[in-house]
């Protein structure tokens, strides 16, 4: 049954694929279930609640694999081209979801379908084919084995060059538990092994080509908006810094600190090669996604995109290696096999700490492992993305721990089987220290981020946008607790939208757009009203119904709301932040104050009235 | 007759983001879909490029040549070309013979989709939103060329 796009186009149109019986059914989604998701993120959590049976297998035909875009995806509004990878995590069990840009998104949202569900495992390889609010399961046996760019290239002489692709690369078919879903040469839904997902599903690419329209309530209001917005944004200093030179901006301001990620989190200071202005030698033209103002993606002379400052880190610094040329090839290669930068940065940095300290020989790991061995690491990497030799052991990821005995946990930098995704080593910074902790799908920096206390602001200031008091030193444990439930709700706010945080209000900046300007954004493009209060509401939502996910799946709760033991126990060596570690008492303290914010018991689960709207929620037709 | 004011392309400024394209869209038909604007972005991240395809109302304009129902004409007075997309019927030769590839076409509607410069606006809308600056509405009395990219460096 093909739906038609192009009459009374719904806000969001859903197609559930079962690639078992090749069957696909159209459905969309209640106005009344995205005044309270929204959309993106937040309505894929809905549905992975939904349709996922608990407790399955996340590598199993069961395992839900969503792919939704935000409700502004595509839309005349900056930086709106992002959507959602949503699954069950092969990598650490609980939720896998991530965040990509790119051009795939809004291409799928005018190719007629708002959120795929994909269920079921094909016989062989398959692709998705969308046009015209149709989807197509097509023979993907030509493209099998080849690389993420190798795909692309081969698809788009296939079916044209106006496609856009999504698809996995030798490590997501090799279902490495940490492998990426990719879109172009860099964009990624890297974390939580959600290519490993499609590769269990026999699922290589998802393509696009989108020929309708989304219908806008108010167009000139939207273009006379946007430009307001361009206009206000570019004001803004540390987007001018972004444009010009993207992420590593960053690298310089954490060595200073001394707070990069080194050896495995043994060493906090590395060598200045990976600065900002070293790494722009190698940049031939600074890049957008879809309907971004701020273009911070690098188009790399060495034939490939980026490195971010997380690559840079977890391919550079984490693993000894520092030189430009051969951190910027490493980050091409694990982007080009389909592997998540920061899983595949810590695994090897653990690995390598493994190797030094006896838990693991030459002989298991076939060459020795030495932090700095560039071309060990590339070796490595490969193996890892096609399962060779000690690379299949390694691809197996934080599930090693009961391999190589729990002590090792101690210094895998990873919360929840997920490794940290920020280079920036949080002993020094407590807030961050709380986010990390506390992010719902593991150890990651983009569930929160709180960087506003160290910025130098009023102390009214700072209460007007947190809505308390806030203490505005970085490395006290008072009210931190405020700051993480602050981040935590407005980027699952933003991530529901489809906006990038880059310029959102939060991230990096007090500044730039918040809850007011989305409340505007959404009434240009659909004629709704969304009140801030209902948006913040939207992302708090989101976060507990995440949380009752990871509880149902996994049991999670207080216990798994902590830091790998070196956070703890080991202060950082070196620089400013000498002598900093995060205090188990002081620790405990921010996590109270969070769960109090929350609304969540002292062991960090969700009260029974709480659960009890989410199910009737869920349970709603 | 004194020089017109021109939209020029910087394809070197070009970013990739289609805001112009969706621009277009938007102001034209009320909809958002870079593919559905006059003035479109051709990128190939792998093979490193991107520039913009837009119309440059030439002087003798080979579309209103090929138009088959005549609805393609160039205006004597504005020396725009434009288009009555009513009596489109979607052959799509005016797209074949633009050396620019600047014509776009609706598939769904099966019409050709073609800069009108927005003659009913003070400003070009894809100018107004380009965010980088690589669309100008200018005078040029001899258009010099535009860079596209960098030669390409082997580092190492």
């Amino acid at each position: 049954m093909a739906h038609s796009p192009a009459k009374e186009r719904p806000i969001c149109l859903n197609a559930l694929v079962d690639l078992a019986d090749r069957s696909v059914r159209y459905f969309e989604t209640p106005p009344e279930i995205i005044r309270k998701f929204i959309g993106g993120r937040g309505l894929n959590m809905y549905y992975l609640y939904k349709f996922l049976n608990p407790g399955c297998d996340p590598l199993s035909p069961d395992n839900v694999l969503i792919i939704g875009n935000g409700l502004l995806t595509g839309m005349l509004v900056p930086n709106s081209g992002r959507h959602n990878v949503t699954c069950l995590s092969p990598e650490s069990g609980i939720i896998g979801d991530s965040n990509i840009g790119g051009f795939f998104g809004p291409e799928m949202r005018f190719a007629g379908i708002d959120r795929l569900i994909i269920v079921g495992r094909a016989q062989s390889p398959v692709y998705l084919y969308i046009e015209n609010g149709r989807i197509e399961i097509r023979d993907a046996s030509p493209y099998w084995g080849l690389t993420c760019t190798g795909t692309q290239v081969k698809m788009k002489y296939d079916l044209g060059s106006d496609v856009e692709i999504e698809c996995i690369g030798p490590a997501g078919e090799n279902m490495v538990r940490f492998a990426a879903t990719r879109y172009g040469l860099k964009n990624a839904a890297g974390r939580c092994g959600t290519g490993a997902v499609w590769g269990s599903k026999n699922l290589k690419a998802v393509v696009a080509r989108g020929n309708a329209g989304l219908p806008v309530a108010d167009p000139e209001g939207m273009l006379a908006k946007y430009m307001e917005l361009r206009d206000y944004l570019n004001k803004s200093k540390v987007i001018g810094v972004m444009g010009r030179v993207g992420t590593p901006l960053l690298y310089d301001v954490s060595n200073y600190l001394g707070a990069i990620r080194t050896h495995n989190s043994q060493q906090t200071v590395f060598f200045n090669t990976l600065n900002a202005e070293e790494v722009h030698k190698y940049v031939d033209k600074m890049l957008s996604c879809y309907g971004c103002v701020v273009h911070c993606r690098h188009r790399n002379r060495l034939g490939g995109e980026g490195p971010e400052y997380t690559s840079e880190v977890m391919l550079g610094a984490n693993i000894g290696v520092a030189d430009t040329y051969q951190v910027i090839d490493l980050n091409n290669l694990v982007n080009d096999l389909g592997l998540d930068v920061s899983s595949t940065g810590t695994y090897i940095a653990w690995a390598v700490e493994l190797f030094e300290k006896g838990y693991l020989d030459e002989k298991e790991a076939g060459y020795s492992l030495r932090f700095g061995d560039y071309p060990a690491m590339r070796r490595l990497i490969s193996d890892i993305a096609y399962r060779r030799g000690f690379g299949d052991v390694l691809a197996e990821g934080s599930r090693l721990v009961e391999k190589f005995g729990a002590e090792t946990a101690g210094f895998l930098i990873a919360v929840k089987g997920l490794p940290q995704s920020d280079p920036h080593d949080v002993r020094y910074l407590k807030g961050f220290a709380l986010g990390i902790a506390t992010a719902s799908r593991g150890a990651d920096h983009l569930r929160s981020r709180p960087t506003l206390e160290i910025f130098d602001l009023p102390s009214e200031v700072r209460r007007e946008i947190y809505g308390g008091p806030i203490d505005p030193n970085p490395v006290s444990y008072n009210s931190k607790g405020r700051l993480v439930y602050f981040h935590e709700n407005i980027y699952a706010a933003i991530d529901c939208l489809g906006i990038c945080k880059f310029i959102c209000h939060g991230f990096n900046s007090p500044r730039n757009l918040n809850y007011t300007h989305f409340r505007e954004l959404v009434k240009l493009a659909y004629g709704l009203d969304f009140s801030e209060k209902e948006l913040e509401d939207a992302g708090r939502r989101v976060i507990d119904l995440e949380r009752l996910i990871n509880h149902r799946e996994k049991g999670i709760s207080r216990k798994d709301d902590t830091l790998p033991a070196r956070y703890f126990d080991e202060p950082m060596p070196s620089a400013r932040a000498k002598g900093s570690r995060v205090d188990r008492q002081g620790f405990d303290k921010m996590l109270d104050e969070y769960y109090a914010l929350r609304g969540w018991d002292a062991n960090g689960t969700l009260p029974a009235d709480r659960v009890a709207e989410l199910n009737s929620l869920r349970d709603l037709p | 007759m004194p020089k017109k004011k021109q939209i020029y392309a910087r394809p070197d400024l070009c970013a990739g983001c289609r805001i112009c394209a969706n621009a277009c869209a938007l102001v034209h038909r009320g909809e958002a879909n870079p593919r559905l604007g006059a003035v479109r972005i051709r990128q190939n991240l792998i093979e490193r490029y991107e520039f913009q395809e837009i119309c440059r109302h030439c002087e003798d304009p080979p579309c209103v040549d090929a138009c088959m129902t005549g609805c393609i004409s160039k205006d004597p007075g504005t020396g725009l070309v434009i288009q009555d997309q009513s009596r489109c019927a979607g052959c799509w030769m005016c797209l074949m013979v633009c050396p620019y590839g600047a014509v776009g076409r609706d598939v769904i509607k099966e019409v050709a989709i073609k800069c009108d410069r927005c003659a009913g606006r003070k400003a070009p809308a894809c100018v107004e939103a380009c965010p980088t600056g690589a669309l100008v509405l200018e005078t040029r009395e001899d258009a010099a060329e535009e860079p596209f990219f960098a030669e390409p460096t082997v580092a190492g």
